[in-house]
């Protein structure tokens, strides 16, 4: 079976709201907490219209995808209720390579913006983000629109 | 006594081709609607199509979903539709998730989830998809129908216009106190006929203002639901006053048979058995009518359009050339699965859409063949509800029917549908001599006088041409077998006698 893999758009996009999330945060808290921060936004988001069980299933199976990709994300877990363990000590595990704990969770973040595009398509998947970040923070990608994957 | 104004109830767009003439001109504002009807009936297509054609940013729709199917496969579903615009989610449309509080509390914290984000929102339209997984298990009826009390009215507090969605079998009418409480009932079926589907709806219960009785056909395309009044979206038309005017067949003759020509508005049927010359004096008819300006519209059934435009070209009559000046349209209609309430639209749509004054139905039964099964049984209350409603507002129907040959009676068509015509126009074949030749005759013209004449026709590369000479030597000539008066006399062959034309 071919390795599904994300669209650099949507890793852009990815990296895009950590990064807008990491300077809301001021960089105190460092990449991997920009990338709990993401998901916290997107598992509020995402219940609220689909509910929890929906936002579970979606997120698990992100994370089945994303490890694939990236072993050391074999550590985190999604609970029953959607929430996620082990993002945040994924930094402290793989000590001071930040770029590389940015990436792991930048990793999880694509993979759940890919199966939203790949459920609701881009036009409503963008609508849920804006629901939850400013535009600014969605909308100045150089890349165009989102293409498949 | 003092005269004060009565409320004004606004009515809102539905969203859906055809739904608002059924609903009396649009829904109520601020009522409290029932969706009801088995799984993939369309009721979620149908609370779409009102959310997306009133939701705006300053008053949203809400659009609450409970246990059943998941939002998220509801929307990858929904968004197909032509009428889902993206672009409204989530300023003016808002989907919630209630699984959690239904799943977790009782129905009073589900009124108050409800209430607070209705009270967050101000929204103009609420829809609760599916109401029934909600209320599946009250604690008693009386706590069922307080909550649908309390909800009802909270909502109507709210200025909110309200859709629930359920899965409702019709046997709960009688019993569910939902059904006492909501301002508006839609029940949507859907069933198989042979291999066909058929889709109705009926307004059960509509306050405030007079929707369309009966069930009504609807279907579901790309565009979402598009729902087909039975009285065919004309009953807000006001009755076009039709002018006594006649209208010529393009066949000189056969005027003066009809003192004039076909009155203006009536319905006329060309009856006679297969090859002769129904359609092609249906295309003079239409083909007349271009020639003079008054655009018209062909229904084919039994041939594409193409290979009708071809053959009157055969004849001479030119039916390109008005088609590309939009004078003309010939529809083909998709056979074997259509209800006579579609045909009717997209006639009534080319009616509109050109101005016709001329309408061509060859044949009824091609027309009847097209039909899903279930619809057959129909026909003739449906025809007479099609004919009804366009020669109502002025149109001029000229339909085709191929009726059996018999040498002993002399039926008029096979619908026994002729009280339905104005005008019948017989055509059969005689037996003369050693030939099969043709007669034609004015059976019927409501209203007005007629030739009584048997007259021999030919069809021509010019097409129907009434022959000079009469048959007045003829006895028996509707029999199909005529005598000679004079059995000494030799027959002559109409060929001699084709009247030279202008």
């Amino acid at each position: 079976m071919p390795k599904m893999s994300t669209s650099p758009e949507i890793r852009e996009l990815a990296a895009r709201l950590i990064a807008h999330e990491s300077g809301v945060g001021k960089s105190s808290e460092g990449t991997d907490s920009a990338a709990l921060s993401v998901y916290k936004k997107l598992r509020q988001s995402i219940s609220a219209f689909a509910g929890a069980a929906a936002f579970e299933s979606l997120a698990f199976r992100a994370l089945m995808q994303a490890q694939s990709e990236a072993p050391r994300l074999r550590a985190v877990q999604i609970t029953e209720d959607g929430s996620i363990e082990g993002l945040a000590e994924l930094k402290f595990q793989i000590g001071d390579d930040m770029d590389l704990a940015g990436e792991e969770g930048a990793i999880l973040i694509a993979r759940l913006l890919g199966l939203l595009q790949i459920f609701l398509g881009e036009a409503l998947t963008l609508s849920l983000l804006r629901d939850a970040w400013p535009a600014t923070a969605i909308d100045d990608r150089s890349s165009g629109n989102w293409r498949k994957s | 006594m003092k005269t004060e104004k009565k409320v004004t109830i606004n009515k809102l767009p539905t969203g859906v081709p055809g739904l608002d003439e059924i609903v009396g001109g649009g829904l109520p504002e601020y009522s409290f609607n029932i969706i009801a009807g088995a799984p993939g009936s369309g009721k979620t297509t149908l609370a779409h199509q009102f959310v997306f054609a009133n939701a705006t940013p300053e008053r949203p729709a809400l659009y609450f979903t409970v246990l059943g199917e998941s939002a998220i496969k509801m929307l990858r579903y929904q968004q197909q539709y032509t009428f889902f615009d993206p672009a409204k989610l989530p300023d003016a449309i808002r989907f919630i998730n209630l699984s959690q509080v239904v799943l977790e509390k009782d129905l009073g914290a589900v009124l108050e989830e409800i209430t607070k984000q209705v009270e967050k929102a101000n929204p103009a339209v609420v829809v609760v998809d599916s109401f029934r997984t909600m209320v599946r298990r009250p604690k008693s009826d009386m706590d069922l129908q307080a909550f649908i009390q309390r909800l009802a009215l909270s909502l109507a507090s709210w200025q909110a216009t309200t859709f629930l969605i359920g899965e409702y079998a019709e046997d709960e009418l009688r019993d569910n106190p939902i059904f006492t409480v909501a301002d508006g009932l839609f029940w949507l079926r859907q069933t198989t006929e042979r291999n066909s589907i058929v889709r109705k709806l009926q307004i059960i219960k509509l306050r405030g203002q007079a929707s369309v009785p009966g069930l009504h056909t609807f279907r579901i395309t790309d565009a979402g639901i598009q729902a087909f009044s039975r009285t065919f979206g004309l009953t807000a038309r006001a009755k076009k006053a039709v002018a006594q005017r006649r209208l010529s067949f393009g066949v000189p003759e056969l005027d003066k048979m009809l003192d004039g020509g076909v009155r203006e508005g009536d319905s006329v049927l060309v009856a006679g058995s297969s090859g002769t010359g129904k359609s092609v004096l249906a295309t003079q008819f239409i083909a007349e009518g271009t020639r003079i300006g008054e655009p018209g519209i062909v229904a084919v059934f039994e041939e594409r359009p193409q290979a009708y435009v071809e053959r009157a070209a055969s004849l001479g009559l030119d039916l390109e050339t008005p088609q590309k000046e939009g004078k003309l349209t010939v529809l083909y209609l998709r056979p074997l699965d259509l209800s006579v309430d579609e045909t009717m639209q997209s006639i009534l749509d080319g009616v509109q859409k050109i101005g016709a004054k001329r309408l061509v139905i060859d044949s009824l039964a091609g027309f009847e063949m097209a039909l899903s099964p279930g619809f057959r049984a129909d026909f003739r209350e449906s025809l007479y509800r099609m004919i009804f409603a366009l020669t109502g507002i002025g149109v001029t129907i000229l339909s085709t029917v191929e009726v059996d040959e018999s040498f002993t009676e002399f039926p008029f068509s096979t619908y026994s549908i002729s009280f339905l015509c104005d005008d019948i126009i017989r055509l059969r074949y005689v037996s003369i001599g050693a030939q099969l030749r043709k007669i034609m005759v004015v059976i019927k013209m409501r209203g007005g006088n007629h030739a009584k004449d048997i007259r021999e026709y030919e069809i021509t590369q010019k097409g129907v041409v009434i022959l000079d000479t009469r048959l007045e030597d003829y006895q028996g000539l509707i029999s199909g077998i005529p005598a000679h008066t004079d059995p000494t006399k030799k027959d002559e062959a109409p060929s001699d006698r084709i009247p030279s034309r202008k």
